[in-house]
């Protein structure tokens, strides 16, 4: 079991409700948050910008309510995609899109959902929840994506707002459910205010409403948050197994020494 | 279209038991005993305005309890601190602020068993040998570690001892906030407030408060019958709702205008004039309850109105075991509390409460 984390908070806004935001999250009981940014290639062409890092962002962090450790704040981008071409962003090697720790993305057609299952190197596939899905889940791009380590991400937000899309939150969970089995799913709020916030234990039970089973609601909200961090993670490493950190250089003593090739010969 | 399971509640246990407490195989202290941590203990006298000397003495010695700071876990494991407390007497240790489904959590039991249970990152890099926590899934995300520090082979200097140290100083080291007690069964030697001087400890005392409930509506009870008898007397698992009611402050009334509860008192009951409620709040020790059972005990020793008193004892919801070893975990709530109802006769009834992650109790 690990902590509770929240990994949709729209960082479009000012300063001070980000921070009244955060304090909220801490309250309630979430470890980690990770700070969305939405990229949607229907307006114009939006060049994709470094992220902002937290540290400058909060100079000091919240304590979570119950422990004595301050909460984790993560950067995510969000693509909503609509054309198979606005995927090429992803393939490219673009350094800012690295930076990030959690890369999602919004498919909005059938061809785009089974791209982004079997294909693209996400750690989110984002799930419609404000109006009737324009296409039904096929079993075989979800167990894909199951098996690469993707998660289907639900919001639980909108359903807060309006009576209409509490409808198509609910029947667009199910759906997914009948297909997934309650495996690989993370449910999180993307909640512009501190009101919309509601605690883990509260969003578990949401996810009984949704299909799944006791153990896997309480997993959406944890362990399946920290599995999805966790692969965002490996991005940064090569296979998972190996990172890199960089060290200050040591300027003394590198023209005495002997080059590396030449040792690796004489002692093999 | 919806899911059956929506109109269940997380799975609870309630076992009820019934014996006399002058018996000479009575299990009441025993029971006590193997729960370790309790956070709160709350005693409901009916008929009782003003306590009696004796329990009021036996309340004000319950003793402090210690908080202690950022306590590295090897502290804990070395043999100064293993033969001046864990040897001599009873010591009880919690880490403080931690959540047993969140964090890494550790415990010192009174027979020396040192449990600790870590995520699966703190595992992996942690060293020691543990196995996979019960209530943990498919994928394991919880394992439990148990240090014997009596143990015959955990002398110094030997091969467990040294990797034990070395996991907890060198590779990966713990530390938490810790509640300490100390039962001290009279030996010589120093106190914890002078042993962890050079850490922040602070002595604290537990939270005692005293109330008196006017017009209170009790439920009638006979010794001999758990079940009750429809028109008689009430049952086990109707004392225990009313108890908690009583204990929270819910009004019994089911006044129209209320909200938020519409609880009877379960037929048939009487309405008692006033009714004693002492709540003491803190890490308290068994050894300590023990005393406070023995004293309400002798309360009936004297000719006293009350046909019946109870003492609830609440364990702490983070805690990594329950009774004796058994797991404890957090799903949607973690209470694991134990409940008595002594009777004018001396007979009693203990009522053991667990929730979801839990093991039946013993």
């Amino acid at each position: 079991m690990a902590g509770f984390a929240d990994l949709n908070l729209p960082q479009g806004l000012d300063k001070k409700s980000l921070q009244s935001l955060l304090d909220t999250a801490a309250h309630l009981g979430y470890s980690a948050v990770a700070l969305n940014h939405v990229i949607d290639f229907k307006e114009k062409k939006q060049e994709i910008a470094k992220p902002v890092s937290p540290s400058e962002l909060f100079p000091s962090l919240p304590i979570v309510q119950g422990t004595s450790k301050r909460i984790k704040v993560l950067t995510r981008l969000t693509l909503i995609v609509s054309d198979p071409s606005h995927c090429n962003l992803l393939r490219s090697t673009s350094a800012n899109i690295r930076l990030y720790d959690i890369i999602a993305v919004f498919p909005k057609t059938e061809k785009l959902f089974h791209i982004a299952c079997t294909t693209l190197d996400v750690d989110l596939v984002c799930i419609n929840v404000t109006e009737k899905l324009p296409f039904y889940f096929r079993r075989p791009p979800v167990n894909m994506a199951i098996d690469r380590g993707i998660y289907f991400e639900l919001l639980y937000t909108p359903a807060i707002k309006d009576s209409t899309m509490r409808r198509y939150t609910i029947s667009n969970a199910i759906s997914l459910m009948q297909i997934c089995k309650g495996k690989n799913i993370v449910i999180s709020s993307a909640a512009e205010r501190p009101l919309e916030l509601r605690g883990p234990y509260d969003v578990a039970n949401l996810g009984l409403l949704f299909g799944l089973s006791e153990g896997e609601a309480k997993a959406a909200v944890s362990t399946n948050c920290r599995a999805a961090m966790l692969h965002g993670e490996t991005r940064k490493s090569a296979c998972g197994v190996v990172y890199t950190v960089k060290k200050p250089r040591k300027v003394e003593e590198e023209e005495t020494a002997v080059p590396a090739c030449k040792k690796a010969k004489t002692q093999a | 279209m919806l899911p059956a399971q929506l109109g269940r509640a997380p799975r609870h246990l309630l076992v009820c038991e019934r014996s006399h407490a002058r018996h000479p195989r009575s299990r009441h202290a025993a029971h006590v005993r193997d729960h370790a941590y309790s956070c709160r203990v709350s005693f409901l006298i009916p008929e009782c305005g003003v306590l009696p000397e004796v329990v009021k003495s036996t309340i004000a010695d319950i003793g402090d309890y210690y908080l202690v700071r950022s306590l590295p876990v090897h502290e804990l494991v070395t043999h100064e601190f293993i033969d001046a407390f864990v040897k001599k007497g009873s010591c009880y240790a919690l880490s403080y602020k931690t959540k047993i489904d969140q964090d890494n959590t550790a415990a010192l039991l009174p027979n020396g068993k040192l449990i600790l249970s870590v995520d699966k990152g703190t595992y992996e890099e942690l060293g020691l040998q543990g196995r996979p926590s019960r209530y943990s899934g498919k994928k394991v995300m919880r394992y439990i570690i148990t240090i014997d520090l009596t143990d015959a082979g955990f002398q110094p200097e030997s091969k467990k001892h040294n990797r034990v140290l070395w996991a907890l100083k060198e590779k990966k080291p713990l530390e938490f906030d810790f509640l300490l007690a100390w039962y001290n069964t009279g030996a010589e030697g120093s106190t914890l407030m002078s042993y962890f001087s050079k850490n922040q400890i602070q002595a604290l005392k537990p939270k005692i408060t005293f109330s008196t409930l006017r017009d209170l509506q009790c439920p009638v009870l006979q010794s001999n019958d758990l079940q009750g008898k429809p028109e008689e007397s009430c049952s086990t698992e109707e004392l225990f709702e009313w108890l908690g009611a009583v204990l929270n402050q819910v009004s019994l009334d089911n006044k129209s205008s209320s909200f938020l509860s519409t609880y009877c008192c379960p037929e048939p009951n009487t309405v008692v004039e006033k009714a004693f409620l002492c709540t003491i709040t803190g890490f308290i020790i068994p050894e300590k309850i023990i005393q406070l059972l023995e004293q309400l005990c002798s309360y009936f020793s004297e000719p006293k109105l009350a046909y019946w008193l109870t003492l609830t004892v609440h364990g702490f919801a983070d805690s990594p075991v329950s009774w004796r070893e058994s797991e404890h975990g957090f799903h949607k709530g973690g209470e694991n509390l134990y409940n008595f109802v002594i009777f004018r006769n001396l007979d009693y009834w203990l009522q053991m409460a667990v929730g979801a992650h839990d093991d039946c109790p013993p």
